[in-house]
């Protein structure tokens, strides 16, 4: 750690914040997200939403003391406890959840969306309960802060782990104006505009424009805030993705001449608070596809992108100081 | 316990991601860059080294790039994100070398690709399309209009014309290109299947006729095979050559020029759909090879045939020994030329010379497109100006990258054709240019190296890979893929190099070009350390771009 207090005043030492999102449950990907504070050398690790993951894989108990799974369109049988545990860590670098089961518990299941749903949320809650912990034991004795929050694709039953953070290190920051050093605050909003899936926290652009201004209704100076909203702002260059056509399940890319057809899946109400508050900074996530940078007057917008996937921490460094931008750095680890 | 069905997968609501472009679209952008109508290894060859065989130079070409094009798959699907050569470069070797090498001799270089392909344009279908018309629908404006596009200033008009036409087609949006790239794929393939079908059904007396007719047309010689033999005679041709293994070997590099652009897709391999599945990756880099090898080994046993050895030494001659008499007012017998004076169909010559019109197109389409790419990936990483990596919000393209490199494009296009205001540069296009041939071979031939390397410079990531679970013993099988391959892609780059009659050692005793390749990558080192101590001033380490972190 510096010697050198760090609180974003100007003239001071600048505050260097750490920022990633949409890692959806990808186990390695969150710890690269802790480990970033020590390997950037950062003040602050803020994470933008969609902390969930997508798939759960039943891992179905056989005769014989075998296992069978699905993954990735590939039947796999399982004969070893070693060969369990690997495949355990392979779901992990991709963010799924599991559950050893019987075939009957299995058939109890399957075609029970609620039950599954249900199940999700369990196991995506102790997840998130044992990163909380993961966080806050691995940032002790650094004066390193973790600011955690949802995004559209998460529940606000597996958010509510988030209420029971101990806030020593970990600060729940979903839909809060929460301080980040002594001059700058950070102003969360997880919600995204509708989207072709249909995800758990989606609001329209009159709701979101709404519970922005009850956060900034907090704030008393905007160009000391630091926007941290999951949705990108609308048509921004950060927030292009393909058509879905959503009467089909799953969505499908909608193809003109035997190409998708491309547009902005962001907010408007995000492009707004943009351009009238002109906070220090906008960090956005949502649209994995579309990593880049936009301005809105003296405003940098950035959307870092995700490979979760891959076990790739796709993120951004950005660094401020007394209510100006100083600088950035896209990062890919 | 019952046995249960094989288990299904649960899913909930939850946002998904796809990628743009098919990897069948990807295929045909590999196809059509490797350009099936890049015309050096017939129109260089037959008389560059004398008794090469250019179909068995395609073959060793193809050879050679295999290696290449199978450890580019390992290193696409490692690292399934656009930038391509330059994320490879800069994971495996470092930021510093990575930036430098591939923005000095790729997207630098790249800049002569655009004039190579306006000249394409211009030469080898413009000209060919009007002269065909003209003689067949006895207009004098086409034929006037085809020896126009041939002569310097018709060079320039056309190449800025179609430079800009591509800056338009690309910054209005990736999908109006995709669209075009189908109309173009189909059409070249409809173009080269109709040229292939002229010169198998035709014999040699029968094709010597028909110059005779076509070029007596166009030229006013009424004799007009006879004459262009005389003419390579005396230009020191030798029309019945021995085979030459050792010549035939010389020129693989040559139709390599073409073939190491098998992996050109990986530039937008962020915009590929499943980039990371292997098969995909086998299909696009190393299919587009054999398929391109495929096109132009048959290409060259048609136009045996029809033509016959002479006929292709003597074609050969009016480019690489100056013969006259062996072009059509200064068009050069390129095949398509040849194909083109095989038919008396209008329809048949519109075909064969819009389609090598398309394909032209195509090729600076793709310069824009892999090198954009590749600006927009250094420009998040910050290693060029911020403005580079802008993407339009409306248009959802990189237009200041476009941009950027229209005008640099301009530039080159006029020093390519010695028409720079003020700066007289004599032989630019036929020996400074050159350094293309080195310089975009190099970032290949490192990037095989990078795929040799990847498992012990960069462990986590491939071993996450699909193909690390490949191995000959207890050795990756990429790094002996990419072992063989940086080894054949040296010896090419090696000849660009000291070979006489190939790449910078054909400039003699000129050391400008050497000059401006090891000048350009020293400029990208410049640019890189000032990008960085810039970045450093507001408490960045560019480095960071480049960087693993542990997850533990």
């Amino acid at each position: 750690m510096s010697p050198i207090r760090k609180d974003g005043r100007s003239g001071g030492e600048p505050t260097r914040l750490f920022y990633a999102c949409d890692i959806h449950g990808s186990e390695p990907t969150f710890r690269k997200f802790l480990n970033a504070a020590k390997f950037y050398d950062v003040d602050a690790l803020v994470f933008g939403g969609d902390l969930m993951g997508k798939l759960l894989i039943p891992i179905v108990r056989s005769a014989g003391g075998t296992w069978r799974a699905r993954l990735q369109g590939q039947d796999h049988h399982i004969s070893t406890e070693e060969q369990l545990a690997e495949f355990k860590k392979t779901l992990q670098t991709l963010g799924f959840y599991w559950k050893e089961m019987d075939p009957e518990e299995y058939g109890d299941y399957e075609g029970n969306q609620e039950k599954i749903d249900a199940l999700f949320d369990v196991l995506a809650k102790q997840r998130l309960a044992d990163w909380v912990a993961l966080a806050e034991e691995r940032l002790d004795g650094t004066g390193v802060k973790c600011y955690l929050c949802g995004g559209n694709d998460d529940t606000q039953e597996v958010l509510a782990a988030l209420d029971e953070v101990p806030e020593e290190r970990v600060v729940n920051c979903e839909e809060r104006v929460v301080p980040l050093d002594d001059q700058h605050v950070l102003v969360t909003v997880g919600y995204s505009t509708p989207t072709p899936w249909d995800t758990p926290r989606e609001r329209s652009e009159e709701q979101i424009a709404e519970v922005i201004e009850e956060q900034m209704a907090g704030v008393h100076d905007p160009s000391r805030a630091v926007f941290n909203f999951h949705c990108p702002p609308l048509a921004s260059g950060l927030d292009t993705c393909m058509k879905l056509d959503a009467s089909v399940w799953p969505p499908a890319p909608v193809v003109e001449h035997g190409q998708p057809v491309y547009y902005g899946g962001g907010s408007g109400a995000v492009t707004g608070a943009l351009e009238r508050y002109q906070p220090v900074v906008g960090l956005h996530g949502h649209i994995h596809e579309s990593r880049g940078s936009a301005t809105f007057g003296r405003t940098r917008a950035f959307n870092p992108g995700s490979e979760y996937g891959e076990g790739v921490l796709r993120g951004l460094i950005v660094v401020i100081r007394g209510g100006e931008y100083i600088g950035h750095q896209f990062t890919s680890g | 316990m019952a046995e249960a069905a094989a288990p299904q997968v649960f899913t909930r609501r939850a946002s998904g991601l796809v990628r743009v472009m098919s990897p069948y679209s990807a295929f045909i952008y590999n196809i059509l860059t490797m350009g099936i109508i890049f015309p050096w290894i017939w129109i260089q060859g037959p008389t560059n080294f004398e008794g090469a065989n250019p179909t068995l130079a395609v073959f060793f070409a193809f050879l050679a790039e295999i290696p290449i094009a199978l450890a580019y798959a390992w290193l696409a699907t490692a690292l399934p994100r656009s930038g391509g050569d330059y994320v490879f470069q800069s994971r495996v070797f470092g930021g510093a070398f990575g930036f430098s090498a591939v923005l000095g001799l790729f997207v630098i270089w790249i800049l002569q690709w655009v004039a190579l392909s306006g000249w394409l344009v211009a030469t080898f279908a413009l000209s060919p399309l009007f002269l065909g018309l003209g003689v067949n629908l006895e207009a004098q404006w086409m034929i006037d209009f085809g020896k126009w596009a041939g002569t310097a200033n018709g060079i320039v008009v056309i190449s800025i014309v179609n430079a800009a036409l591509s800056l338009a087609l690309l910054v209005s949006g990736f999908r109006n290109y995709v669209r075009v790239q189908f109309v173009m794929w189909y059409w070249v393939l409809a173009s080269f299947g109709l040229m292939i079908l002229l010169f198998l059904i035709t014999d040699v007396g029968e094709f010597q006729a028909k110059l005779n007719s076509f070029g007596g047309a166009i030229t006013g010689v009424q004799n007009y095979y006879a004459t262009a033999v005389a003419g390579a005679e005396a230009a020191g041709a030798n029309l019945a050559p021995a085979f030459a293994l050792g010549g035939t070997l010389l020129l693989a590099p040559v139709a390599w020029t073409s073939l190491q652009w098998a992996s050109y897709s990986v530039e937008q391999n962020g915009e590929i759909k499943n980039a990371h599945v292997f098969r995909n990756q086998l299909f696009i880099l190393v299919a587009s090879l054999a398929v391109t090898a495929g096109l132009l080994i048959l290409l060259g046993l048609s136009m045996q045939k029809a033509i016959g050895e002479e006929g292709m030494i003597v074609a050969s001659s009016g480019y690489w020994l100056g013969n006259a008499d062996a072009t059509l007012s200064g068009a050069i017998l390129h095949p398509s030329v040849l194909g083109i004076a095989l038919t008396a169909s209008p329809i048949i010559i519109a075909v064969i010379g819009i389609g090598f019109l398309l394909n032209a197109f195509q090729i600076v389409c793709n310069c824009y497109i892999g090198t954009t790419r590749i600006m927009v990936a250094q420009g998040l990483d910050g290693l060029l100006p911020d403005w580079f990596s802008r993407v339009h919000p409306r248009w959802k393209t990189p237009v200041n990258a476009h941009v950027a490199y229209f005008i640099g494009s301009v530039i080159v296009i006029l020093l390519f054709n010695n028409k720079f205001p003020g700066l007289d540069v004599p032989d630019w296009s036929t020996k400074w240019a050159l350094g293309v041939t080195l310089a975009n071979g190099l970032v290949f031939t490192i990037s095989a190296l990078a795929a040799a390397l990847l498992p012990y410079r960069a462990k986590a990531l491939y071993e996450a890979s699909p193909g690390a679970k490949f191995k000959v013993g207890s050795v990756p099988l990429v790094t002996v893929l990419g072992g063989i391959g940086f080894v054949l892609g040296l010896l090419m780059c090696l000849a660009f190099l000291f070979v006489d009659e190939l790449g910078l050692a054909y400039s003699g005793d000129n050391p400008v070009p050497y000059i401006l390749v090891i000048g350009a990558v020293v400029f990208s080192l410049i640019v890189y350390f000032v990008m960085r101590q810039t970045k450093a001033r507001k408490g960045i380490k560019v480095e960071y771009a480049f960087s693993e972190i542990p997850p533990e």
